[in-house]
Order: C-alpha cells, then sequence, then structure tokens
C-alpha cells in the first residue's frame, strides 16, 4: 500500500511541477536575469514529456519484444547453439555508450524520430536479453522437471512456470533498459527528436541556463516517477514470496 | 498395466538398461531397488516417456507408449519426485489443481476433488489451501507434491525416492499414508528408492536391480526366504536381516489363543513381528497380549513362536 501512495504522489508530485512550469517565467526571470526569454515556449512541456514517454514506450516495446523473444529462444533446445553468440553480442553492446550508438544511428537512417528510435530500441534491447537469459535459467530444475513429469506442452511450461517465475528479473532488466533510455532520450535531442533534451539542447547552444534547469527538471522528474512504477510493479510480481 | 518387452536404453556409448522384461500388474505397489547406476530411474522415467527408451517395446493399458503422444500419456500418469518441484508462484490448491485443469475439467469438480486430495494427505484444508509452497515444511510439500500426482485419478503413480530429503520420521509418517493410500486407491504405484527398509515396507512386490538388468523380483517375504544369489543377499543386509524377515510377517500368523500375559504396550494382530519383539524386549517378558484396536483381548504371542 505505500508503494501505491508513494507512486501516487510522485504523479502528483510531476503533475503539479509539469502545470506550474508554463506560469514560472517570473521565477526564471528573477533568477537569471541576464536573459530575455527565461522560460522555453517552443512547445509546451506536456507535448515535451509526451513525446519523451512516447519514444522511451515506443522503443522499449520493440526492446522487449525483441529482448525477451532471444532471450526465450537461446534458452530452449533448438537454440542453444546461438547462446555464446547473443551473450557476446550483449556484453559487447553494453561497451558502446549509448551516445555513441546515437551517433552512429544518423549517418544510416538521418535524423528526426527514427534514428533515436532504432538507436533506444537497439540499446535497449541488451539488459533485457541478458535478464530473460539469467531469469529463465533461474527457475528451479525441479519446477520445471515436475511441469513436463505431469503432462505440460513446452508452450504451456514456459508461459506458466517459467516466464512467470522469470518474470522479476526480466523486469529487473527492462527496468535498466527504461532508465537508461529516459537520460538517452534527451540527448536523441541532438539528432532533431522531439523530446525533454530540447530545452536542454537549445539551452545549451544558445547560453541559456533557465531552459537547461527546466528540461533537467522534467527529466529527472519523469525517470523518479517511472522508476517509482518499476518497483510498484516489482512489488506485484514478488507477492507470493513475501506471503 | 505397464510391460516392458526387451527394453534397452543406451545413452551414448554406455548402456544403462540392458534387455529389461517385466511386467507390472494393475494394483502393484512395484519398488525398483538398486545402488545408483542401476537404471531403476531411467526405467521410471522410460514409462512416462521423460525419457526415451532405445530398443524394445514398453506398453501401458495395451498401447506402445510411442503412439500416445508425451502430454497425453503423462497427464494419466501421475508423478512425483525427490526434490518435489511444486510450483512456488502458484498457492497448494493451485499446484493441485494443475492436471485436472490442463485436462479442462469444471472448476466445481476441481474444487471438489482439491478438498478430496487433501483430505486424503492429511492436510488440513483451512490452513494449507491459499499457503504458498515456500510456507511449508518439507513433508508437507512432499504430501501436496503427492496430491498433486493423484489430482486427475491418473491410472499409475510414479514416484522417484519421493522421500529420500525427508527426515526419518516424517519419512516414517508418509510411508505409512502411502500404505494407506495404496489400499484405499488400488492405484498401480511404481516407487523407486534406494532404502531396502521402505522398499521392504512399501512394496507388494520388490524388482532389484543392477548394472540395468532384474536381478530378483519378489515379494518382499518370497525375497527375504528365498534370496535369488548373494547380490540379494548382500543387499537384504547382514546383521539385521532375522530382522527384517520379522517385519514381513504379522502377529496374527503367530500368535495363540489369549491366556494371562502381559497386557501392557499389547501389539495389534496387524503389527509385525519386529516391532513385537521389540517390544517384548523392553517388557522383559516372552510373552504379551495381542488386542484389537477396540481393545479386545483375541490372543497372545510367544516368543519362542516369533522364533521359530
Amino acid at each position: 500500500m505505500t508503494m501505491h501512495m508513494r507512486f501516487a504522489a510522485g504523479i502528483v508530485v510531476f503533475g503539479m511541477l509539469l502545470l506550474a512550469l508554463p506560469h514560472s517565467a517570473p521565477l526564471f526571470a528573477a533568477l537569471f536575469p541576464a536573459l530575455d526569454r527565461p522560460l522555453y515556449q517552443q512547445q509546451s512541456f506536456a507535448a515535451l514529456v509526451l513525446a519523451h514517454l512516447g519514444l522511451v514506450a515506443a522503443a522499449t516495446v520493440l526492446a522487449m519484444v525483441v529482448g525477451i523473444g532471444a532471450g526465450i529462444f537461446v534458452t530452449r533446445r533448438q537454440g542453444q547453439e546461438f547462446r555464446r553468440l547473443i551473450e557476446t553480442l550483449s556484453a559487447m553492446g553494453q561497451t558502446f555508450p549509448p551516445v555513441a550508438v546515437l551517433a552512429l544511428a544518423v549517418p544510416v537512417i538521418g535524423f528526426g524520430f527514427w534514428p533515436a528510435f532504432i538507436a533506444l530500441a537497439l540499446y535497449g534491447v541488451l539488459p533485457i536479453v541478458e535478464n530473460t537469459v539469467s531469469g529463465l535459467e533461474g527457475v528451479d530444475p525441479a519446477a520445471k522437471e515436475a511441469a513436463e513429469g505431469i503432462g505440460m506442452t513446452p508452450l504451456q511450461r514456459l508461459g506458466q512456470i517459467e516466464l512467470p517465475l522469470a518474470a522479476p528479473i526480466i523486469l529487473a532488466g527492462v527496468r535498466t533498459s527504461v532508465t537508461i533510455n529516459i537520460g538517452t532520450a534527451a540527448i536523441a535531442s541532438t539528432v532533431g527528436a522531439v523530446s525533454l533534451g530540447s530545452p536542454i539542447i537549445i539551452g545549451l547552444n544558445g547560453n541559456n541556463t533557465a531552459y537547461i534547469v527546466q528540461g533537467a527538471l522534467l527529466v529527472s522528474g519523469l525517470a523518479i516517477v517511472v522508476d517509482m512504477g518499476f518497483n510498484l510493479l516489482a512489488g506485484q510480481l514478488g507477492r507470493w514470496k513475501v506471503r | 498395466m505397464i510391460e516392458f518387452r526387451n527394453i534397452c536404453k543406451t545413452f551414448g556409448e554406455t548402456t544403462v538398461v540392458r534387455d529389461l522384461n517385466l511386467t507390472i500388474d494393475r494394483g502393484e505397489f512395484c519398488v525398483l531397488i538398486g545402488s545408483s547406476g542401476s537404471g531403476k530411474s531411467t526405467i521410471l522415467k522410460m514409462i512416462n516417456r521423460l525419457v526415451e527408451h532405445t530398443t524394445g517395446e514398453i506398453r501401458f493399458a495395451d498401447a506402445e507408449i510411442r503412439t500416445i503422444a508425451p502430454e497425453v500419456l503423462r497427464r494419466r500418469i501421475g508423478y512425483a519426485i525427490q526434490s518435489v518441484g511444486l510450483f512456488p508462484h502458484w498457492t497448494v490448491e493451485a499446484n493441485i489443481a494443475t492436471v485436472p485443469r490442463l485436462l479442462g475439467w469444471a472448476p466445481d469438480r476441481i474444487e471438489a476433488r482439491i478438498a478430496e486430495l487433501l483430505h486424503l494427505l492429511n492436510l488440513d484444508a483451512e490452513r494449507f489451501r491459499k499457503s504458498y509452497p515456500h510456507q511449508l515444511s518439507g513433508g508437507q510439500q512432499q504430501r501436496v507434491g503427492v496430491a498433486r500426482a493423484l489430482a486427475a485419478d491418473p491410472d499409475v503413480l510414479l514416484m522417484d525416492e519421493p522421500f529420500g530429503a525427508l527426515d526419518p520420521i516424517t519419512r516414517d509418517s508418509l510411508q505409512a499414508e502411502m500404505t494407506r493410500i495404496h489400499a484405499e486407491t488400488g492405484k498401480t504405484i511404481v516407487f523407486v528408492t534406494h532404502d531396502i527398509d521402505e522398499a521392504l515396507r512399501l512394496a507388494s512386490r520388490v524388482v532389484i536391480l543392477d548394472n540395468g538388468q532384474v536381478v530378483q523380483a519378489a515379494s518382499p517375504r518370497d525375497l527375504l526366504n528365498a534370496p535369488a544369489n548373494d547380490f540379494v543377499r548382500a543387499f537384504l543386509g547382514k546383521d539385521d536381516y532375522g530382522l527384517k524377515l520379522l517385519s514381513v510377517e504379522t502377529v496374527a500368523e503367530r500368535m495363540r489363543p489369549a491366556i494371562e500375559a502381559v497386557g501392557e504396550g499389547a501389539v495389534l494382530p496387524e503389527d509385525n513381528l519386529r516391532l513385537a519383539l521389540s517390544r517384548m524386549v523392553a517388557l522383559k517378558c516372552d510373552r504379551i497380549a495381542v488386542s484389537t484396536m477396540q481393545g479386545a483381548r483375541v490372543g497372545t504371542l510367544f516368543l519362542s513362536d516369533v522364533v521359530r
């Protein structure tokens, strides 16, 4: 219950920040008297939050489909040979900073939403694959043997036993992926995607510290609220453990 | 019920089971026993196709098991293992309901069956129905494991060293439950163990295996009275061989009409002679009263008749 309440409080605080920010011109004018335009007004902050969330959500959905799918595949008998390959790719990918992925995507795809989307999805796949594999590997062999021995089909074993038991670990992977991508999506403004990074990038280019503060406030607030949401979800998934 | 015809099983170069011929009749409590590597678990797992036989034929209810889809076959055969393997994210009742649910039983039928099985396994429904496996003791978990194996009323129950990991007291009570459940349900049970006392206690027939072959298959009594060779004799043990002999015979077979005797700690007619002897030694007497559960005197057991 407290986790519900904390999440709700987080949403309320973030909502209030979002509502108050458009009316905060006098405050920022007072804080940064040297600036002509102390409040970012190219797009509304709400639209930026939606665009940011949309970018991260779309990339995460693709990353989950690919990542969980690949994780399932290499832990089946048919996919065992690809296990090493996937693990190597994933380990190599992790050593790449997300910004580099973003930079590499531009010459291939051009500017705008799509290079950002592809870069985020690609980078987001890695923690999800890793955690899906270790989650499925970690399922008690006795439960798997019993499931097979009492007559579950491979699909029933996967859907009813293995995935639910691996779910908390897979979710942790998704959480890492989303956390990284909320940050990376801000940098994605450098390649022309609209996100909460837009005020930050424009502020950096134009020496407008107020813009940077406004963008940073919302990005960090969003990251915190989303993380609280994952915390809540993780608690729900593991409910049977604490009863 | 189950028939092995000329079964061989090889894993790569090694032969685990060689030319096995064995028929397990309906209603039998068949215990497979042997040292590790004797092939006993492999034989058990071939019945529900967790392990596929290399050559030969295994017939189950008059059909070669390869003609039945593995899932269909397994839903007709209960399966309980030493590590239990309850699904940790499901409650006790959901665990028990697994196979009926897979078979698409109506919810009220499943409900009734859960209640029936909790009762059969001496599990308090109020207390355990909604519990999760990690909240139960090892013995309680294995009771749930056996209930889950019996849930869809299978023709056959396979048990792979189910009580091997339990403490002696819990094991003892579960062995007593199995004897009772076998008597009440008349199920065909195939049971693997490496504990000869467990085998002698539970089995209607003991199959002694060595190196993937049957050395002797006989009732506990026949096994003890006529061991086929030195291997079997060694398996039955030297020091307490006499006590094992006593453990397969009942008081009723050796008692005489009731006369004056020590009544305290009286034995039941269906108790085994090993227990009766133990009582006599403890009471330091050479005769002991035999009474029914209700307390009626039915006979007297003499020490001289025990060792006859």
